[in-house]
Protein backbone atom coordinates (compact mmCIF):
# COMPACT_ATOMS: atom_id res chain seq x y z
CA UNK A 1 0.00 0.00 0.00
CA UNK A 2 2.75 2.37 0.97
CA UNK A 3 4.56 1.40 -2.18
CA UNK A 4 1.50 2.18 -4.27
CA UNK A 5 1.14 5.65 -2.78
CA UNK A 6 4.78 6.34 -3.41
CA UNK A 7 4.51 5.26 -7.06
CA UNK A 8 1.56 7.57 -7.53
CA UNK A 9 3.52 10.47 -6.09
CA UNK A 10 6.36 9.82 -8.52
CA UNK A 11 3.92 10.06 -11.45
CA UNK A 12 3.01 13.61 -10.46
CA UNK A 13 6.63 14.77 -10.57
CA UNK A 14 6.80 15.69 -14.25
CA UNK A 15 3.62 17.79 -14.02
CA UNK A 16 4.99 19.72 -11.08
CA UNK A 17 8.31 20.35 -12.79
CA UNK A 18 6.33 21.61 -15.82
CA UNK A 19 4.39 23.97 -13.55
CA UNK A 20 7.67 25.43 -12.32
CA UNK A 21 8.87 25.86 -15.88
CA UNK A 22 5.64 27.64 -16.89
CA UNK A 23 5.42 29.93 -13.90
CA UNK A 24 9.11 30.73 -13.39
CA UNK A 25 10.50 30.33 -16.91
CA UNK A 26 12.92 27.70 -15.70
CA UNK A 27 13.32 25.04 -13.01
CA UNK A 28 15.72 26.44 -10.44
CA UNK A 29 17.92 24.40 -8.17
CA UNK A 30 15.86 25.57 -5.20
CA UNK A 31 12.68 24.37 -6.91
CA UNK A 32 14.26 20.98 -7.66
CA UNK A 33 15.47 20.63 -4.08
CA UNK A 34 11.99 21.48 -2.84
CA UNK A 35 10.39 18.91 -5.16
CA UNK A 36 12.96 16.27 -4.18
CA UNK A 37 12.10 16.77 -0.52
CA UNK A 38 8.36 16.70 -1.05
CA UNK A 39 8.54 13.53 -3.18
CA UNK A 40 11.19 11.91 -0.95
CA UNK A 41 13.40 11.45 -3.98
CA UNK A 42 17.12 12.08 -4.36
CA UNK A 43 17.77 15.43 -6.03
CA UNK A 44 19.38 13.54 -8.90
CA UNK A 45 16.04 11.96 -9.86
CA UNK A 46 14.37 15.36 -10.19
CA UNK A 47 17.39 16.73 -12.02
CA UNK A 48 17.28 13.71 -14.33
CA UNK A 49 13.69 14.41 -15.34
CA UNK A 50 14.28 18.16 -15.68
CA UNK A 51 17.27 17.66 -17.97
CA UNK A 52 15.70 14.92 -20.09
CA UNK A 53 13.10 17.15 -21.76
CA UNK A 54 14.28 19.96 -24.01
CA UNK A 55 11.22 22.03 -23.10
CA UNK A 56 12.36 22.13 -19.49
CA UNK A 57 15.34 24.23 -18.52
CA UNK A 58 17.40 24.27 -15.34
CA UNK A 59 18.91 27.64 -16.25
CA UNK A 60 17.06 30.91 -16.61
CA UNK A 61 16.21 31.67 -20.23
CA UNK A 62 16.00 34.71 -22.46
CA UNK A 63 12.85 36.61 -23.49
CA UNK A 64 12.57 34.44 -26.61
CA UNK A 65 13.54 30.78 -26.71
CA UNK A 66 14.64 29.53 -30.12
CA UNK A 67 14.41 25.77 -30.49
CA UNK A 68 15.95 24.33 -33.63
CA UNK A 69 14.69 20.87 -34.48
CA UNK A 70 17.44 18.26 -34.84
CA UNK A 71 15.32 15.19 -35.54
CA UNK A 72 15.89 13.13 -38.67
CA UNK A 73 13.97 15.03 -41.41
CA UNK A 74 15.35 18.38 -40.21
CA UNK A 75 18.80 16.85 -39.76
CA UNK A 76 18.73 15.64 -43.38
CA UNK A 77 17.71 19.16 -44.43
CA UNK A 78 20.83 20.45 -42.67
CA UNK A 79 19.39 21.78 -39.43
CA UNK A 80 23.00 21.94 -38.20
CA UNK A 81 23.44 24.87 -40.57
CA UNK A 82 20.38 26.59 -39.14
CA UNK A 83 22.04 26.40 -35.72
CA UNK A 84 25.21 27.87 -37.27
CA UNK A 85 23.32 30.76 -38.90
CA UNK A 86 21.63 31.66 -35.64
CA UNK A 87 24.87 31.22 -33.69
CA UNK A 88 26.62 33.65 -36.04
CA UNK A 89 23.77 36.15 -36.10
CA UNK A 90 23.45 36.26 -32.32
CA UNK A 91 26.98 35.22 -31.28
CA UNK A 92 25.86 32.38 -29.03
CA UNK A 93 26.10 28.62 -28.85
CA UNK A 94 23.22 26.22 -28.24
CA UNK A 95 22.32 26.28 -24.55
CA UNK A 96 23.39 29.91 -24.16
CA UNK A 97 21.47 33.15 -23.71
CA UNK A 98 22.46 36.49 -25.26
CA UNK A 99 23.96 38.92 -22.71
CA UNK A 100 20.98 41.28 -23.22
CA UNK A 101 18.62 38.47 -22.25
CA UNK A 102 16.80 38.64 -25.59
CA UNK A 103 17.34 35.13 -26.97
CA UNK A 104 18.15 31.66 -25.76
CA UNK A 105 19.22 29.12 -28.37
CA UNK A 106 18.38 25.46 -27.88
CA UNK A 107 18.26 22.36 -30.04
CA UNK A 108 15.24 20.14 -29.64
CA UNK A 109 13.70 16.91 -30.84
CA UNK A 110 10.85 16.60 -33.35
CA UNK A 111 8.42 19.52 -33.23
CA UNK A 112 6.01 17.92 -35.70
CA UNK A 113 6.90 20.23 -38.58
CA UNK A 114 8.75 17.63 -40.66
CA UNK A 115 6.97 18.81 -43.84
CA UNK A 116 8.58 22.23 -43.36
CA UNK A 117 12.08 20.97 -42.54
CA UNK A 118 14.40 22.50 -41.52
CA UNK A 119 12.16 24.02 -38.89
CA UNK A 120 12.44 25.84 -35.60
CA UNK A 121 10.21 27.13 -32.85
CA UNK A 122 10.52 30.56 -31.38
CA UNK A 123 8.49 30.53 -28.18
CA UNK A 124 5.30 28.84 -29.44
CA UNK A 125 5.50 29.73 -33.14
CA UNK A 126 6.78 27.34 -35.82
CA UNK A 127 9.02 28.69 -38.59
CA UNK A 128 9.76 26.30 -41.45
CA UNK A 129 11.59 26.14 -44.77
CA UNK A 130 14.46 28.10 -43.24
CA UNK A 131 17.28 29.72 -45.17
CA UNK A 132 19.89 32.26 -43.99
CA UNK A 133 17.89 35.30 -45.16
CA UNK A 134 14.69 34.05 -43.60
CA UNK A 135 16.42 33.29 -40.29
CA UNK A 136 18.00 36.74 -40.17
CA UNK A 137 14.69 38.40 -41.02
CA UNK A 138 12.79 36.47 -38.33
CA UNK A 139 15.37 37.24 -35.67
CA UNK A 140 15.36 40.95 -36.51
CA UNK A 141 11.58 41.10 -36.26
CA UNK A 142 11.70 40.00 -32.60
CA UNK A 143 11.63 42.56 -29.82
CA UNK B 1 5.52 -24.06 -7.76
CA UNK B 2 4.64 -24.97 -11.33
CA UNK B 3 7.39 -25.70 -13.81
CA UNK B 4 8.01 -24.16 -17.19
CA UNK B 5 9.17 -26.32 -20.07
CA UNK B 6 11.09 -24.93 -23.01
CA UNK B 7 13.78 -25.80 -25.50
CA UNK B 8 17.14 -24.04 -25.46
CA UNK B 9 19.59 -24.81 -28.27
CA UNK B 10 17.73 -28.06 -28.94
CA UNK B 11 17.88 -29.22 -25.31
CA UNK B 12 14.61 -29.67 -23.48
CA UNK B 13 14.66 -27.94 -20.11
CA UNK B 14 12.32 -27.65 -17.15
CA UNK B 15 12.69 -24.78 -14.71
CA UNK B 16 10.77 -23.08 -11.91
CA UNK B 17 8.09 -20.70 -13.18
CA UNK B 18 9.32 -17.10 -13.24
CA UNK B 19 12.89 -18.02 -14.14
CA UNK B 20 14.38 -15.67 -16.71
CA UNK B 21 15.67 -16.98 -20.03
CA UNK B 22 19.20 -16.08 -18.92
CA UNK B 23 18.96 -18.06 -15.68
CA UNK B 24 17.41 -21.02 -17.48
CA UNK B 25 20.12 -20.99 -20.15
CA UNK B 26 22.86 -20.86 -17.52
CA UNK B 27 21.27 -23.68 -15.55
CA UNK B 28 21.31 -25.74 -18.74
CA UNK B 29 25.00 -24.93 -19.19
CA UNK B 30 24.76 -22.33 -21.97
CA UNK B 31 26.82 -19.27 -21.20
CA UNK B 32 25.07 -16.08 -22.36
CA UNK B 33 27.26 -12.99 -22.03
CA UNK B 34 25.94 -10.07 -19.99
CA UNK B 35 27.12 -6.58 -19.21
CA UNK B 36 24.48 -4.39 -17.57
CA UNK B 37 23.07 -7.42 -15.79
CA UNK B 38 24.25 -8.40 -12.33
CA UNK B 39 22.72 -11.23 -10.30
CA UNK B 40 22.47 -9.04 -7.21
CA UNK B 41 20.64 -6.22 -8.99
CA UNK B 42 17.23 -5.70 -10.56
CA UNK B 43 17.50 -6.53 -14.28
CA UNK B 44 17.62 -3.44 -16.45
CA UNK B 45 17.94 -4.79 -20.00
CA UNK B 46 19.64 -1.68 -21.34
CA UNK B 47 22.85 -3.04 -22.88
CA UNK B 48 21.37 -5.78 -25.14
CA UNK B 49 24.44 -7.99 -24.72
CA UNK B 50 22.33 -10.93 -23.54
CA UNK B 51 19.97 -11.02 -26.53
CA UNK B 52 18.72 -14.40 -27.69
CA UNK B 53 16.53 -15.59 -30.53
CA UNK B 54 13.05 -16.76 -29.53
CA UNK B 55 11.16 -18.64 -32.22
CA UNK B 56 8.12 -16.64 -33.32
CA UNK B 57 9.37 -13.36 -31.87
CA UNK B 58 9.91 -10.68 -34.52
CA UNK B 59 13.02 -9.40 -32.80
CA UNK B 60 15.73 -10.56 -30.45
CA UNK B 61 14.83 -10.43 -26.78
CA UNK B 62 17.02 -9.52 -23.83
CA UNK B 63 17.27 -12.75 -21.83
CA UNK B 64 18.20 -11.08 -18.52
CA UNK B 65 14.75 -9.64 -17.91
CA UNK B 66 12.49 -11.86 -20.02
CA UNK B 67 10.84 -14.67 -18.09
CA UNK B 68 10.94 -18.06 -19.77
CA UNK B 69 7.47 -18.90 -21.08
CA UNK B 70 5.93 -22.32 -21.60
CA UNK B 71 7.04 -23.89 -24.89
CA UNK B 72 9.57 -21.23 -25.91
CA UNK B 73 12.15 -22.37 -28.45
CA UNK B 74 15.35 -20.42 -27.92
CA UNK B 75 18.69 -20.08 -29.67
CA UNK B 76 21.43 -18.46 -27.59
CA UNK B 77 24.22 -18.60 -30.14
CA UNK B 78 22.66 -18.36 -33.62
CA UNK B 79 24.38 -16.26 -36.30
CA UNK B 80 21.78 -13.54 -35.86
CA UNK B 81 22.37 -13.40 -32.11
CA UNK B 82 26.17 -13.37 -32.42
CA UNK B 83 26.02 -10.59 -35.02
CA UNK B 84 23.82 -8.51 -32.74
CA UNK B 85 26.10 -9.02 -29.73
CA UNK B 86 29.15 -8.05 -31.75
CA UNK B 87 27.40 -4.90 -32.93
CA UNK B 88 26.49 -4.03 -29.35
CA UNK B 89 30.13 -4.33 -28.26
CA UNK B 90 31.23 -2.31 -31.27
CA UNK B 91 28.77 0.46 -30.52
CA UNK B 92 29.81 0.59 -26.88
CA UNK B 93 33.49 0.64 -27.83
CA UNK B 94 32.93 3.41 -30.36
CA UNK B 95 32.49 5.99 -27.66
CA UNK B 96 34.84 4.17 -25.37
CA UNK B 97 38.26 3.61 -26.96
CA UNK B 98 41.53 5.44 -26.60
CA UNK B 99 43.77 5.38 -23.56
CA UNK B 100 41.80 2.45 -22.08
CA UNK B 101 43.84 0.04 -24.13
CA UNK B 102 47.13 0.76 -22.37
CA UNK B 103 45.83 1.73 -18.96
CA UNK B 104 46.35 -0.65 -16.05
CA UNK B 105 43.02 0.42 -14.56
CA UNK B 106 41.29 -0.91 -17.65
CA UNK B 107 42.77 -4.40 -17.45
CA UNK B 108 39.67 -5.73 -15.72
CA UNK B 109 37.21 -3.99 -18.05
CA UNK B 110 34.32 -6.35 -18.80
CA UNK B 111 33.64 -4.62 -22.10
CA UNK B 112 37.17 -5.30 -23.31
CA UNK B 113 36.89 -8.92 -22.18
CA UNK B 114 33.65 -9.31 -24.12
CA UNK B 115 35.23 -7.68 -27.16
CA UNK B 116 38.03 -10.26 -27.00
CA UNK B 117 35.64 -13.17 -26.45
CA UNK B 118 33.37 -12.15 -29.31
CA UNK B 119 36.36 -11.31 -31.52
CA UNK B 120 35.30 -7.74 -32.12
CA UNK B 121 37.92 -5.67 -33.89
CA UNK B 122 38.14 -1.88 -34.06
CA UNK B 123 34.60 -0.47 -34.35
CA UNK B 124 33.37 0.39 -37.86
CA UNK B 125 31.43 3.37 -36.60
CA UNK B 126 32.87 6.84 -36.47
CA UNK B 127 31.89 9.50 -33.99
CA UNK B 128 32.24 13.20 -34.62
CA UNK B 129 32.81 14.05 -30.99
CA UNK B 130 33.51 11.26 -28.49
CA UNK B 131 31.94 11.75 -25.09
CA UNK B 132 34.49 13.44 -22.92
CA UNK B 133 34.33 14.45 -19.26
CA UNK B 134 37.21 15.54 -17.04
CA UNK B 135 38.14 12.98 -14.38
CA UNK B 136 36.41 13.75 -11.08
CA UNK B 137 38.76 13.15 -8.20
CA UNK B 138 36.98 15.26 -5.57
CA UNK B 139 35.77 12.39 -3.44
CA UNK B 140 38.14 10.52 -1.13
CA UNK B 141 36.07 7.38 -1.80
CA UNK B 142 35.38 7.22 -5.52
CA UNK B 143 37.29 8.43 -8.55
CA UNK B 144 34.94 9.02 -11.48
CA UNK B 145 36.11 8.99 -15.09
CA UNK B 146 32.82 9.36 -16.90
CA UNK B 147 34.41 9.34 -20.36
CA UNK B 148 34.75 5.60 -19.80
CA UNK B 149 31.24 5.06 -18.57
CA UNK B 150 29.07 2.89 -20.81
CA UNK B 151 25.81 3.90 -19.09
CA UNK B 152 24.97 0.36 -17.93
CA UNK B 153 23.47 1.83 -14.73
CA UNK B 154 24.96 -0.87 -12.52
CA UNK B 155 26.32 1.80 -10.15
CA UNK B 156 22.93 3.54 -10.02
CA UNK B 157 21.21 0.29 -9.07
CA UNK B 158 23.97 -0.84 -6.69
CA UNK B 159 23.87 2.50 -4.87
CA UNK B 160 20.12 2.17 -4.47
CA UNK B 161 19.71 -1.57 -3.92
CA UNK B 162 22.94 -2.72 -2.28
CA UNK B 163 24.33 0.37 -0.56
CA UNK B 164 20.76 1.60 0.17
CA UNK B 165 21.77 5.17 -0.52
CA UNK B 166 20.34 5.89 -3.94
CA UNK B 167 22.32 9.04 -4.52
CA UNK B 168 23.25 8.31 -8.15
CA UNK B 169 20.80 9.00 -10.98
CA UNK B 170 20.66 9.23 -14.75
CA UNK B 171 20.41 12.71 -16.26
CA UNK B 172 20.31 14.35 -19.68
CA UNK B 173 19.40 12.51 -22.84
CA UNK B 174 20.84 10.67 -25.83
CA UNK B 175 24.56 11.29 -26.35
CA UNK B 176 24.58 13.60 -23.35
CA UNK B 177 23.25 10.92 -20.96
CA UNK B 178 25.32 10.75 -17.81
CA UNK B 179 25.27 9.22 -14.35
CA UNK B 180 25.07 12.15 -11.94
CA UNK B 181 25.11 12.92 -8.26
CA UNK B 182 22.45 15.48 -7.30
CA UNK B 183 22.31 18.24 -9.92
CA UNK B 184 25.45 16.92 -11.66
CA UNK B 185 27.53 18.09 -8.69
CA UNK B 186 30.91 16.75 -7.56
CA UNK B 187 30.45 13.80 -5.19
CA UNK B 188 30.29 15.20 -1.69
CA UNK B 189 31.69 13.13 1.12
CA UNK B 190 28.74 13.71 3.41
CA UNK B 191 26.34 11.63 1.34
CA UNK B 192 28.90 9.41 -0.37
CA UNK B 193 31.26 7.91 2.17
CA UNK B 194 32.84 4.74 3.53
CA UNK B 195 31.21 2.63 0.87
CA UNK B 196 32.69 2.11 -2.58
CA UNK B 197 29.99 -0.42 -3.50
CA UNK B 198 29.53 1.22 -6.91
CA UNK B 199 33.21 0.63 -7.71
CA UNK B 200 32.79 -3.12 -7.32
CA UNK B 201 29.75 -3.10 -9.59
CA UNK B 202 31.25 -0.94 -12.36
CA UNK B 203 32.17 -3.17 -15.32
CA UNK B 204 34.62 -0.62 -16.74
CA UNK B 205 37.29 1.61 -15.24
CA UNK B 206 34.85 4.54 -15.01
CA UNK B 207 34.67 4.14 -11.24
CA UNK B 208 37.74 3.30 -9.25
CA UNK B 209 39.37 3.79 -5.89
CA UNK B 210 41.16 7.14 -5.74
CA UNK B 211 44.92 6.92 -6.08
CA UNK B 212 47.14 8.78 -3.69
CA UNK B 213 48.81 11.61 -5.53
CA UNK B 214 52.55 10.95 -5.61
CA UNK B 215 54.29 14.12 -4.49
Amino acid sequence: MVKKQKAKARDALLGMIKEQQDSQGHVSREAMEHLARSFSLPLGEVYGVATFYTFLSTKSQGRHVIRVCQSMPCHLKDSGQVVDWISQELCLEPGQTTPDGRFTLEVTNCIGACDQAPAMLIDDVVYGGLDPQKVAQILRSMD
Amino acid sequence: MSATKAVINGTEIKVKAGTTILEAARQAGFEVPTLCHHPELTPSGNCRMCVVEVEGSPRLVASCHTPLAQGMVIQTHSDKVLAARKAVVELLLTAHTGPCVNDSRASACELHKLAAELEVGPPRFQVQAPRFYPVENDSPYVRRDMSRCILCRRCVRACREVAKKGILSMAYRGFQSKVVFEADDPLNSEQCKDCGVCIEFCPTSALSKPVEEVA
